[in-house]
């Protein structure tokens, strides 16, 4: 059926573009005779299929299918063919077979398309019967819809009731236009729209009636009497009961009202179109050719206010102009498709991708990503088809691949500026010689985004503002990199990702503008500005645009203006939409550069004597902000200066500012959630922390001067064994610790940072493990001894350390430095390494796997953490943005509990996912995008069965090629490259992935290690995530889920981000709350919320007796340690690491949470060695003795627990 | 609840220790839930099994065997657990000690003993493993064995909740998890280090007298390894071979010389084959993606509008 149905379309397809009233007659009847036929003749459609190798249309996969089926296994030499093909053709096979998956998907339903061409034929022999109207004028016209339910959509101005012109009505010519009548279509789930254009018959014009709205007024009247007499012959018709009349304006052009038809459900009519989801749209045209195209070039006045004639009108005289081409872009874009076999796919793929980024035909100058849709697409893809380069080279060839065609529009859109350098000139010929004059990439920019056609004089891109061009040209050149890279598979990343979905994660930020007077901007709306804007909406954006683009400059990437209320269709008894509320809610959404956002200063041009255009320019521009400062070389520039805050990006800053200035003085900016969520971040217990930008790593700077001091220290002691190296390894030097370190602040778990230390080798080291530890110490006290003759300002004590379980002999020297930092050292030895891994072989079987987790302990604390250590520094400083998002989402985790339980490795690693591989999003830009960029990652990331694979290395500048000419079509094969970076390569992903299912088949539920995180220095991809309890892994991804839900259905305010750090503590099988007698948060170096008050109550030293420092130590991080250990088997516990953060007002709070094991909730067989508090039920069974725990716990923290809450 | 157990299927004996139910402990309890009816929540017992330990190992005569053992649990609490229950019975039992004790499973694993056997003090101790959560008992003689259990076994047939021995629980200080944080001492660290490398090296001196010949590896080390070890490079390869990474980790054998020095394209039927090769390994290949493409799609991984 579906064969033969495409069939019968594509019998159509060779009449298109149909128009006129033979060849819709003729396709009424052919589609009656196959309907019929089909009832009939059910065989006939086998025969059909069968001969499927001689029907051209069918998708070669098809052919491929049905050749396969009669040759079963053998190899052919087309098979080899056909692999050999797609390999060159296109990327991959895979991604080949990819698209034709997709192409599959995103078709329209051969049903729905019969179903609505049968009302198209219904609408055209309604059109027919509309009768005609004589020449009246306004006057009459007025007193004619008097009374009926149809109003004319005039446009403002409405015309004089002095007008001397006639309005009237003669038949149109009717055609379908758009990506319907190409065919290339493709379903979208939010309903899609048919395009139906009537040509206004040229003995309606006047030659000159394009100028001052003659036309377009003609036009309104035109559309009103014809809605009026549509909406009768359809009522007549009893199609009315389903059918919905409204107004709307084409692509948002206030200038172009059309109708849009629409189905409501119900009726059993066979021209109820509602299941399709297509609405139609009524577009009037007028004739092509009939107005002179010269005088409605973008740089002439077609709106004359008073003597004015040199004002340009470039929107207007497109709207104009472009209302006669519909037609001819049709034949234009259907003589290429005919000309190109991979047309109609690519087109639709563009179409997709643009869809997917929210890119749309509309028009960008009243905000949104506009200007650039299908047709755009297509139409830059037939002129570059044309040609397109330099020197009028082609950029793409006919017989390229939809792939190649979809690819080479990117790597133009990517490469090429058709804004400020040069623009693309094409021929939109209709005639089929060859020796066409051919499209060019002339170096001349006109300001504006400019693809020009010399036939029509339309440049097609004039509804496209530079700030929609710049959106465009970010996300080409992003997507031009995700087709070039060779070892990944980035199809979904492309196609597959609606990025429109989540507006948080869209965007960096988000500010809301609040013009609260309009008059203020309704004066300066004037008559110039009316002629040139053509609305109000488009002069209001037009403007923040500009103030907001001057004002941001390298801050930003890119950034949307978003019209809140703005709507654009309207019922057919009004005259235009309710546009009093749409410039009063507006959002701007941006993208942010962050290594340029948090500076200080914006710098305007030098100061010089005699006073430049520039220097005036921008001293008006910035007002009073404006100042001349020197800088370090000497030079005295004019600049502003900005102040950096903790919780209010500089941005905010400067845009509330500035609109204040250039818009309205009562303007009002507001950016709630950046601000909340920045003040998310604990501040550091430091002097003027809260004017510290959030980027701002002075604080770990100081732990890492501290410690430079201390190695060079310990370089010069004179020991028996030389030191080889002072490793730092603690996450303060990446950046990385929840709180920021502040001196003498050692409550913080994280105040004495992890050194390691290496000797020089030596023979001499114990072959046992205790005496090799007892060995150590005894250097470490050799090094204490030393250091503190040589620097008696130093502080030295020693403590055992636990990182190792079963190891109990390790000793750490602790050192305290006079700056107020905390170093904990411990020593590496080449010895150890073999000593743990014989212990593995020479263990009973059942302890091996637990020697094995033993001794990945043991290579993630000492062998490994140098490595880690330095790959995230160096990566923190290409990403400023990651210490705060990995600090943020640290926090989060605490909050939840859930930090105890992983380890901070593993945790920083699933941080920097969004940051080294953000695609198709961008790296982000702000504190709660990368927060929310974890959080989508986390809750749609299968850890069974996909490994996460990161590429640690810093971000590429995107290799383009030499800029201008080398847009060459030809060379489209993805570039190798052939850099100095060490990004993973093929067979490096190649063997992690087979690791990945190594490790899955022998455990394909994950029961053992859910998290596969690997990267170059860790290919095993286990390292940091073994020993992870299931119940834990799961919850984070159940969290995740929830909360990325909650933003998705609620977005962003007050409540739901309050919520998202909120633990759900009802979850848990009990709580036990906590309060310690010394509240930790002070101590610990967290300002208190409320302001600066207790700053002066910072300790200043350490205690003399350095015994005392335990008393400001946590003591539920250790009564939790060892219930855990006591309860292993049965019992998980959970409480929050920073109970400076997470412990209350005062830090003093915490919780304990148990979650029973699920094999311990009900009764079990006894064993010996079940290790478990149960008790008897039967003489073999026995149950989990909760009471009994119950009370061992408040044994056990009697002096800590307040309350104990079961769920 | 159902009746009570006296003794499990597999001869352990239930002890039941009346608990006092933590007042907080009863608060949330009666916040949660009223269904918990009073007499239920009065029978709070911690359930301890015991049996007999048959060993021919001598240091173990005499022996209760002990799973469940409640928090905190020590020699001087049990005694008097026990001697409160042999009171009821008329029975004496001297306890000499508890065995094998290792509440928070700190010594599961004795690395030292699986490094080297250097450092052994000999004693079963190191080699005997008992279940987390389990101790052993022991008793002077075998009489106070005998009395003993006859006692508990009586006492586990006590249906009287009043005749319910009390457990008696030490709850730890405030200072008992402070003083985690607190430093060694420096004197007692020194001089445990300095003892303890005292004791290392006479032993290691022992050993190398022993076996005679030392073996020193390429990087000048002197290993010391068991008498039962013969070459050095088994036992490294056999040793790194361990590395639990490894399991996860793919090696790629670098060619050798001879692979390195062979022409692959001198003969004909080489040339041929690679061609046949390339061709099938692209068929391969072109199959394989053709799957994924089945498996993803049953996968609904292609809707872009998901």
């Amino acid at each position: 059926m579906a064969q033969l149905k495409r069939r019968a379309s594509d019998t159509i397809d060779t009449e298109s573009p149909w128009s006129g009233t033979g060849k819709s007659i003729h396709k009424k009847t052919l589609i009656e005779a196959l309907e019929n036929g089909a009832q009939v003749n059910g065989s006939e459609v086998h025969e059909e299929s069968g001969n499927a190798d001689e029907d051209e249309s069918g998708s070669e996969e098809e052919q491929d299918g049905a050749r396969k089926q009669r040759r079963v296994g053998q190899i052919s030499a087309q098979d080899v063919q056909v692999a050999r093909a797609t390999a060159e053709l296109f990327k991959s096979n895979i991604f080949k077979l990819q698209i034709d998956e997709l192409l599959q998907q995103i078709k329209l339903k051969d049903s729905h398309i019969l179903r609505v061409e049968k009302f198209l034929h219904k609408l055209y022999d309604t059109i027919q019967k509309v009768p005609e109207w004589e020449p009246t004028t306004l006057a009459d016209v007025e007193s004619y819809f008097k009374g009926k339910i149809v109003s004319v959509p005039f446009t403002d101005p409405k015309p004089a009731p002095s007008v001397q012109y006639k309005f009237d009505y003669k038949t149109p010519d009717v055609s379908l236009i758009g990506s319907f009548a190409l065919k290339c279509a493709t379903y979208d789930p939010k309903g899609s729209s048919v395009d139906v254009l009537l040509t206004m018959p040229m003995e309606l014009f006047d030659k000159k009636d394009f100028l001052n709205f003659r036309c377009i007024h003609k036009r309104s009247v035109y559309l009103a009497y014809f809605v009026h007499h549509l909406s009768v012959l359809f009522a007549k018709d009893q199609l009315s009961e389903f059918l919905q009349f409204n107004y709307d304006y084409l692509n948002d052009d206030p200038l172009c009202p059309i109708l849009r038809l629409q189905c409501k459900p119900g009726g059993s009519s066979e021209y109820n179109f509602y299941k399709t989801n297509f609405s139609i749209n009524i577009i009037i045209g007028f004739p092509y050719g009939f107005f002179d195209a010269k005088k409605l070039l973008p740089n002439k006045n077609c709106i004359r206010v008073q003597e004015d004639k040199d004002t340009m009108t470039p929107l207007y005289n497109f709207s104009v102009l472009s209302s006669s081409t519909h037609d001819h872009y049709l034949k234009f874009l259907y003589k290429t498709k005919k000309q190109t076999e991979a047309f109609k796919d690519a087109c639709m793929l563009g179409k997709l991708w643009l869809k997917q980024r929210g890119f749309s035909s509309k028009s960008a100058h009243s905000g949104g990503l506009g200007g650039f849709g299908s047709f755009e697409f297509a139409t830059l893809m037939s002129a570059l088809l044309c040609g397109g380069g330099v020197n009028g080279n082609k950029i793409l060839l006919h017989g390229f691949s939809s792939y190649q065609l979809f690819k080479g529009v990117m790597k133009y859109l990517a490469t090429m500026d058709l804004c400020s350098q040069g623009h693309l000139q094409f021929y939109s010929d209709l005639s089929p010689s060859s020796n066409l004059p051919t499209s060019r990439y002339l170096a001349e920019g006109f300001q504006t985004p400019t693809i020009f056609d010399k036939t029509t004089k339309v440049n097609i891109l004039t509804k496209m503002s530079v700030r929609s061009y710049q959106a465009l040209q970010i996300h080409a050149r992003e997507t031009f990199g995700l087709l070039s890279d060779v070892v990944r598979d980035q199809f979904s990343n492309i196609f597959l990702t609606n990025l429109n979905r989540c507006q948080e994660i869209k965007y960096d930020m988000t500010f809301d503008l609040d013009l609260p007077t309009q008059s203020v901007i309704l004066d300066k709306f004037g008559p110039t500005e009316k002629i040139k804007f053509v609305s109000l909406e488009n002069f209001v954006v037009n403007k923040i645009s500009n103030v907001a683009k001057i004002a941001l400059g390298e801050r930003i990437k890119s950034f949307e203006v978003e019209l809140v209320n703005y709507k654009t269709w309207f019922p057919i008894s009004k005259r235009k939409p309710n546009s009093s509320s749409n410039i009063a809610n507006i959002k701007i959404h941006v993208l942010v550069n962050p290594n340029e956002s948090e500076k200080l200063v914006t710098k305007g041009p030098l100061n010089t004597e005699e006073n430049t255009s520039e220097a005036m320019a921008f001293r008006n521009f910035w007002g009073k902000k404006s100042s001349l400062r020197r800088f370090k070389d000497g030079s005295i520039t004019n600049c502003c200066v900005w102040n950096t805050s903790a919780s209010e990006p500089v941005i905010f800053d400067i845009l509330s500012y500035i609109f204040k200035l250039h818009l309205a003085e009562n303007a009002k900016l507001s950016n709630s959630t950046s601000k909340q969520f920045q003040e998310l971040l604990p501040l550091p217990n430091l002097p003027a922390s809260s004017s510290l930008s959030v980027l701002s790593l002075g604080s770990f700077y100081n732990v890492r001067k501290s410690f430079d001091a201390l190695s060079g220290f310990l370089f010069k002691l004179s020991l028996p064994l030389s030191i080889k190296s002072v490793l730092p390894v603690g996450p303060a030097f990446r950046y990385t610790t929840t709180c920021q370190p502040v001196p003498f602040a050692y409550s913080n778990p994280d105040f004495l940072q992890d050194v390691i230390l290496e000797f020089e080798s030596s023979p001499k080291w114990p072959d046992e493990i205790t005496s090799l530890e007892k060995a150590k110490t005894a250097f470490l006290l050799k090094v204490e001894e030393e250091l503190l003759s040589s620097n008696s300002e130093y502080k030295t004590f020693f403590a055992r350390d636990e990182s190792i379980p079963y190891n109990l002999e390790i000793v750490t020297l602790n050192v305290l430095t006079p700056e107020g930092y905390g170093f904990k050292i411990r020593v590496l030895t080449e010895r150890d390494e073999v000593l743990y891994l014989r212990a593995i072989s020479n263990a009973r079987n059942e302890v091996k796997p637990e020697l094995e987790k033993v001794f990945l302990k043991f290579t993630a604390k000492y062998l490994a953490s140098a490595r880690h250590n330095r790959t995230l520094e160096t990566l923190a400083h290409s990403h400023p943005l990651y210490p705060p998002v990995v600090r943020l989402f640290k926090k989060w985790l605490d909050c939840h509990l859930l930090l105890t339980h992983l380890p901070e490795e593993l945790v920083e690693l699933i941080a920097m996912k969004p940051f080294v591989e953000c695609a198709p999003y961008f790296v982000p830009g702000s504190v709660e995008n990368g927060f929310l960029k974890i959080i989508k990652f986390l809750s749609q990331w299968n850890w069974r069965e996909d490994p996460l694979i990161l590429d640690l290395v810093k971000p590429e500048e995107l290799e383009l090629g030499s800029a201008v000419g080398s847009a060459n079509g030809i060379d489209l094969d993805a570039k190798v490259s052939d850099s100095l970076r060490d990004n993973l390569t093929l067979s490096q992903i190649k063997a992690i992935q087979s690791n990945f299912t190594t490790l899955r088949k022998s455990d394909p539920q994950g029961l053992g290690i859910q998290f596969f995180v690997a990267s170059k220095s860790d290919p095993s991809g286990i390292l940091y995530s073994s020993g992870i309890p299931l119940p834990i892994a799961t919850r984070l991804t159940a969290l995740s889920k929830v909360a990325y839900n909650l933003i998705q259905t609620h977005g962003l305010n007050k409540q739901t981000v309050d919520l998202l750090f909120t633990p759900a503590l009802k979850d848990y099988d009990f709580v036990v709350k906590l309060r310690m007698p010394t509240p930790l948060k002070l101590s610990s170096g967290v300002l208190e919320t409320n302001g600066f008050k207790n700053l002066d109550q910072q300790q200043s030293s350490f205690p003399k007796d350095l015994s005392q420092m335990s008393d400001k130590m946590d003591p539920s991080f250790q009564l939790v340690k060892y219930l855990n250990m006591k309860y292993k088997n049965s019992i998980i516990f959970s409480s929050h690491r920073y109970p400076g953060i997470n412990g209350g007002e005062k830090g003093d709070q915490n919780v304990i949470t148990g979650l029973i094991r699920p094999n311990f909730k009900s009764p079990v067989k006894f064993r010996v060695n079940m290790d478990a508090n149960v008790k008897p039920v039967s003489t073999e069974q026995v149950i989990l003795n909760k009471e009994a725990i119950f009370n061992e716990i408040a044994v056990f923290g009697d002096e800590l627990i307040t309350e104990f809450e079961f769920n | 609840m159902t009746a009570r157990v006296d003794s499990m299927k597999n001869g352990f004996l239930v002890i039941p220790f009346k608990l006092n139910p933590s007042d907080k402990v009863k608060n949330g309890l009666k916040d949660s839930s009223d269904r918990t009816d009073s007499t239920e929540a009065d029978l709070v017992a911690h359930y301890m099994f015991m049996k007999k330990h048959l060993s021919k190992n001598n240091e173990e005569q005499n022996c209760l065997f002990l799973a469940n053992l409640p928090l905190l649990t020590h020699a001087e609490n049990l005694k008097k657990a026990l001697a409160e229950i042999l009171e009821q019975h008329g029975a004496v039992a001297h306890v000499s000690q508890l065995l094998h004790h290792d509440e928070f499973g700190l010594n599961d694993i004795d690395l030292s003993s699986l490094t080297s056997d250097l450092m052994s003090t000999g004693s079963a101790e190191e080699k005997r493993f008992t279940p987390r959560n389990t101790a052993l008992l022991q008793f002077v003689d075998s009489a106070s064995l005998e009395n003993a259990w006859s006692a508990l076994r009586k006492y586990s047939q006590e249906r009287e909740k009043a005749k319910l021995v009390n457990w008696s629980f030490e709850s730890p200080s405030m200072e008992t998890f402070t003083n985690f944080y607190k430093p060694l001492d420096l004197d007692y660290l020194k001089e445990d280090i300095y003892s303890h490398m005292t004791l290392f090296e006479q032993r290691e001196q022992q050993a190398q007298e022993e076996t005679q010949s030392s073996i020193v590896d390429e990087d000048g080390f002197t290993l010391v390894v068991g008498k039962n070890t013969k070459s050095l490079n088994s036992i490294r390869k056999k040793i790194l071979n361990k590395n639990p990474l490894l399991k996860h980790e793919k090696i790629v054998k670098p060619p050798t010389m001879v692979d390195k020095k062979a022409k692959q394209d001198f003969y004909r039927f080489q040339l041929r084959e690679q061609k046949k090769q390339e061709i099938s390994e692209l068929l391969k290949k072109f199959k394989q993606d053709q799957e994924t493409i089945k498996e993803m799609k049953s996968k609904r991984r292609f809707n872009p509008y998901s």
